[in-house]
């Protein structure tokens, strides 16, 4: 059964609007750099210009969208708030986005104070929303897959940036850490206990919603982060003892690809042909997702494949512009004119006309900057084959997040002025 | 008179868009029956703040029978 829409508790719209809008930044400065570095980048997934890139987009673009989509998400899908939201949103979002500039200018730069203050300002405004956000969860009556997804993502935000601060450590200097193992350990808990994780519970609640679909089956959605969550305490173990480190990753790869083949599968039953911007972004993410968890899986079989820069390039591309880019592009597009539309549902007086959701963000923007989307995906995909097509894809995927960007800011914008126009009329009464 | 708004396989907020809609026609001693797959509490409150008042009801299959009439002058 789908859960209640608690919208009556949920937060300002400026809480959640402050972190959607700034995300797409991220992404124009990630798909610039890309362009302007060039074709280096796909050569190693240890340069630091590749490690600058990823982070503008796991640290920037997908951190802001996830944060905001968090505080608005509480009330709606497990009937809690945080405390004092405007205070929280107002400290945590521009020391996350200040962090998220700093730490790809320590990592391209190898500028060691960069990475410590970024690593600081992480450390700080995460543990606000760790607090803030756990605590709502750990106090909400709700119960259900969603509930227990987002309690397990928030753990995992915070073990992520735990290790990802002890890294920043190492390679600014201070201390001999194992960096490689605390590497794949970082990005496992990134990608997986964090932004699968929360990925799986928003789509929980989502997915049969927006796309009108049967809902996940219960015990496969209550299974699901936990499962994750014991492959992940596993994969942390090499640090201190040695693992079969093939098998723990088939086993994640097939959590995943379980994840995505039944929210396909889903999407094929869903009860009208709805073919919308959503909806296709999200048939996009669950492929990429599909495809990666194979290619990894494959990768671990055939450890010749292992070392090979073209295959880490496309694993990387498949995740995270490919999965979670895509998914939150997707999101974005749901959410920024459903919650527009029902605050100024909530401020008009009956009779009193209201733009519908397709005046606030029109489907034909949508579909635009998603072909857009698409041709940066193909064309990033390419680049592991053509590693010179990397200056276009780059100038593809920054041109599709900046008219993200602006799809969403005029969605605001008419929102702004179609509440100026009912408090005028409200007045004129 | 009942009017009835099956919003079951209606795309949010679609349901919500033609309640609000039939809410404008309403009149006294009228109802509006709403099916729907989750409980609306957005509607709720927005009922709520225009004086509507309503009665709602767990199915068994989990989605919601949402019965809305118009308040009376002095009725709470």
């Amino acid at each position: 059964m789908p859960a209640d829409l608690s919208f009556e508790q949920a937060p300002p719209i400026s809480v959640p609007l402050r972190f959607f809008l700034s995300a797409p930044i991220f992404g124009v400065v990630a798909g610039a750099l890309l362009s302007w570095w060039g074709a280096d980048v796909v050569t190693s997934r240890w340069l630091g210009e590749t490690l600058a890139l990823t982070h503008l987009l796991v640290a920037g673009f997908m951190l802001q969208a996830m944060t905001g989509a968090l505080f608005q998400f509480l009330p709606v899908a497990a009937g809690c708030n945080i405390a004092r939201p405007m205070l929280v949103a107002a400290t945590v979002h521009p020391l996350l986005a200040a962090a998220a500039l700093l730490l790809p200018l320590g990592l391209a730069g190898g500028i060691a104070i960069a990475l410590r203050v970024a690593a600081a300002l992480f450390l700080f405004a995460v543990a606000i929303v760790v607090v803030a956000t756990g605590r709502a969860l750990l106090r909400t009556p709700a119960q259900g897959a969603t509930v227990l997804a987002l309690r397990l993502a928030v753990g995992g935000l915070a073990i992520t940036v735990l290790l990802g601060t002890a890294l920043a450590d190492g390679l600014a200097g201070h201390r001999s850490w194992p960096l490689v193992d605390l590497t794949s350990i970082h990005v496992a808990w990134g990608l997986g206990g964090w932004a699968l994780v929360l990925l799986a519970g928003v789509s929980y609640f989502v997915v049969p919603m927006f796309q009108l679909t049967p809902p996940y089956p219960p015990r496969f959605a209550r299974w699901l982060p936990l499962l994750l969550l014991a492959v992940l305490l596993v994969w942390s173990l090499q640090l201190i003892v040695p693992i079969p480190q093939q098998l723990v990753l088939i086993c994640g790869m097939a959590l995943a690809g379980a994840f995505s083949a039944t929210t396909l599968w889903l999407q094929q039953r869903r009860r009208r042909r709805i073919r919308d911007p959503v909806f296709w972004f999200f048939r996009l993410a669950m492929s990429c997702l599909l495809a990666a968890a194979l290619l990894a899986a494959g990768v671990a079989l055939l450890p010749a494949l292992h070392d090979e820069a073209s295959v880490a390039w496309i694993l990387g591309v498949l995740l995270i512009p490919g999965v979670f880019v895509s998914a939150i592009n997707g999101m974005l597009y749901k959410i920024v004119p459903f919650i527009s539309w029902l605050h100024l549902q909530r401020l008009a007086l009956p009779g009193t006309p209201v733009p519908n959701i397709l005046d606030l963000l029109p489907g034909s923007a949508m579909r635009a900057q998603m072909i857009l989307h698409l041709l940066a995906m193909v064309l990033l995909l390419m680049s592991a084959v053509w590693p010179s097509i990397v200056t276009l894809a780059g100038v593809a995927f920054a041109t599709s997040s900046a008219w993200l960007g602006v799809n969403l800011s005029r969605a605001v914008w008419r929102y702004v002025r179609a509440r100026g126009r009912i408090g005028a009329s409200e007045r004129g009464r | 008179m009942r009017r009835v708004i099956d919003g079951r396989d209606l795309l949010p907020p679609e349901p919500l868009e033609l309640t609000l809609a039939a809410l404008d026609q309403l009149t006294e001693g009228d109802d509006l029956l709403l099916l729907l797959n989750c409980r609306p509490a957005p509607l709720f409150g927005i009922l709520r703040r225009h004086g509507y008042f309503w009665d709602e009801c767990a199915q068994g299959d989990g989605s919601f029978e949402i019965t809305i009439r118009k308040g009376i002058v002095g009725e709470q």
